[in-house]
């Protein structure tokens, strides 16, 4: 018993370091109260609700962002470092694993001295701690992508090709951490809510079109209203994919508007543009990936692909009539999956750049009617 | 003083327990004991207390030997006011009746209703 209360008292004197500096004094009035409780049973009661005061008022972000980044790291090093041994997927997974973790951690500490902390606002704290939780999840479907892809007989792992991918790949990482940590810092140049606006519409775009074509591909239906239907859908997620930056934009500039500045407008737009882009090209990288290294395993979601997208099917074993067999799986899975780095590179370019024509048009002079 | 609503059963028993002898600085466990509050219930609700400037809180002046200097608390002339109105409201409701928020019992003379 002894011991127990011993350890308690221990957990609340630490618990309390993680306490704002107006708090810590409760804590530490807590603790020494627990002397004149009885001991036993009473005094670690005492103590219990000691550790639930301090774990309670402790601040979220002081303890529970890293901690979950931590189990988040972690389980993403397990992940990579499992494996068949002499799958050469491995050491790229390894790799990628690693630099991630420290690119996020790294850059996390970076942008803390230059734009200081999270904004003091929930919706930027969700913003980054969902872009975070995404990277981490790319990363870790990727890799479950790569150790089917690369195993032989269809190793292409090793090759310089595929480190260049790596390396342009973890580049894209790197720069989505700083687009996500610089917009929802405290001192971002950038306006929380043109981040968070964009970051919404990015991600509601993203979903949708991962719904219309889970693989990446157009699904095909064979009844007649079925496939007008899905058509029909297509050309709205398309329009809606494309009209989302600038739409983030205008919203954004038209926020702005009463900045004294064009430029200010303009900036807003580009900044809600570039936001949904980025938003919408991971969610849905993240989304199809983790479809795409279900495959191998989901005897059900390959006979759903087979049927729906006929001789584009990346499944094992079934057609791949442009480049043969063996690389059938290769040229399914992992240029499928790798073709998301495309989108992850374009996508945000592209919204940012029509976000700002969003934010100039919202600038120009209107002509007075009757002119 | 500005009419305060929404005090729990428990902050009103804490009141009450403080109100039982405005004056006299008591310390944590005291008001746990008497009040039957576990000190998880205790503290937040003297925190919150303490941050709306109904409550004052100080150290124990002197380090006692063999043990830490103890946290004392008491009401503050505001919170002696507003504890009086709460409970004053809250008697006739009923809201402060029962179980461990029972300590009510022990509002000073002159203070209750």
């Amino acid at each position: 018993m002894s011991w127990l209360t011993r350890v308690m008292a221990l957990l609340v004197r630490c618990l309390a370091a993680a306490l704002p500096a107006d708090r810590r004094g409760w804590a530490h009035a807590l603790r020494a109260e627990a002397e004149q409780v009885p001991a036993g049973w009473a005094r670690l009661a005492w103590l219990a609700g000691g550790v639930r005061l301090t774990a309670l008022a402790a601040r979220p972000r002081r303890l529970g962002y890293p901690v979950m980044f931590a189990v988040a790291a972690a389980g993403l090093a397990w992940s990579a470092w499992s494996g068949p041994p002499g799958d050469p997927a491995i050491v790229i997974n390894r790799v990628d694993a690693v630099t991630v973790a420290v690119i996020l951690a790294g850059l996390t500490w970076t942008v803390r001295r230059a734009r200081g902390p999270a904004a003091d606002a929930r919706p930027a704290r969700l913003v980054r701690a969902g872009g975070y939780l995404a990277v981490l999840a790319l990363v870790l479907v990727k890799a479950a992508v790569e150790r089917v892809a690369d195993a032989p007989p269809n190793n292409l792992g090793g090759s310089a090709l595929a480190w260049t991918g790596e390396i342009v790949f973890l580049a894209a990482m790197a720069g989505y951490a700083a687009v996500i940590l610089a917009g929802t810092a405290r001192r971002s140049a950038a306006a929380c809510p043109d981040v968070v606006l964009g970051a919404v519409m990015g991600a509601a775009v993203g979903i949708g079109i991962y719904a219309l074509g889970p693989l990446g591909f157009p699904l095909r239906f064979t009844g007649l209203w079925p496939a007008r239907l899905y058509d029909a859908a297509m050309v709205l997620g398309a329009v809606a994919a494309g009209f989302a930056p600038v739409v983030a934009g205008l919203i954004a500039s038209r926020r702005a508007g009463r900045a004294p500045r064009p430029a200010d407008r303009i900036r807003s737009g580009a900044t809600a543009g570039l936001c949904t882009g980025a938003s919408a090209a991971l969610v849905v990288s993240v989304l199809s990936t983790a479809t795409i290294a279900l495959l191998p395993h989901d005897a059900g979601l390959r006979d759903w692909a087979v049927g729906h997208i006929g001789q584009w099917t990346p499944a094992v074993g079934q057609v791949a009539p442009l480049v043969g067999t063996r690389l059938g799986y290769v040229a399914g899975n992992s240029a499928f999956a790798a073709g998301y780095l495309i989108v992850l590179l374009l996508s945000p370019l592209g919204g940012g750049g029509l976000g700002a024509w969003a934010g100039w048009t919202a600038t120009r002079p209107r002509l007075a009617v009757g002119r | 003083v500005a009419r305060r609503p929404g005090f729990s059963a428990q902050t009103l028993a804490v009141l009450a327990e403080l109100c039982a002898a405005p004056a006299q600085w008591r310390h944590g466990y005291g008001i746990a004991r008497d009040t039957g509050l576990k000190s998880g219930t205790l503290y937040p609700v003297l925190i919150r207390l303490a941050d709306r400037g109904l409550v004052e809180a100080r150290w124990e002046d002197e380090q006692p030997a063999g043990r830490p200097r103890r946290h004392l608390y008491r009401l503050s002339p505001d919170g002696l006011a507003a504890a009086t109105q709460a409970l004053a409201q809250a008697r006739p409701a009923g809201a402060v009746r029962g179980g461990r928020v029972g300590a009510s019992r022990r509002v000073a003379p002159g203070v209750t209703p």
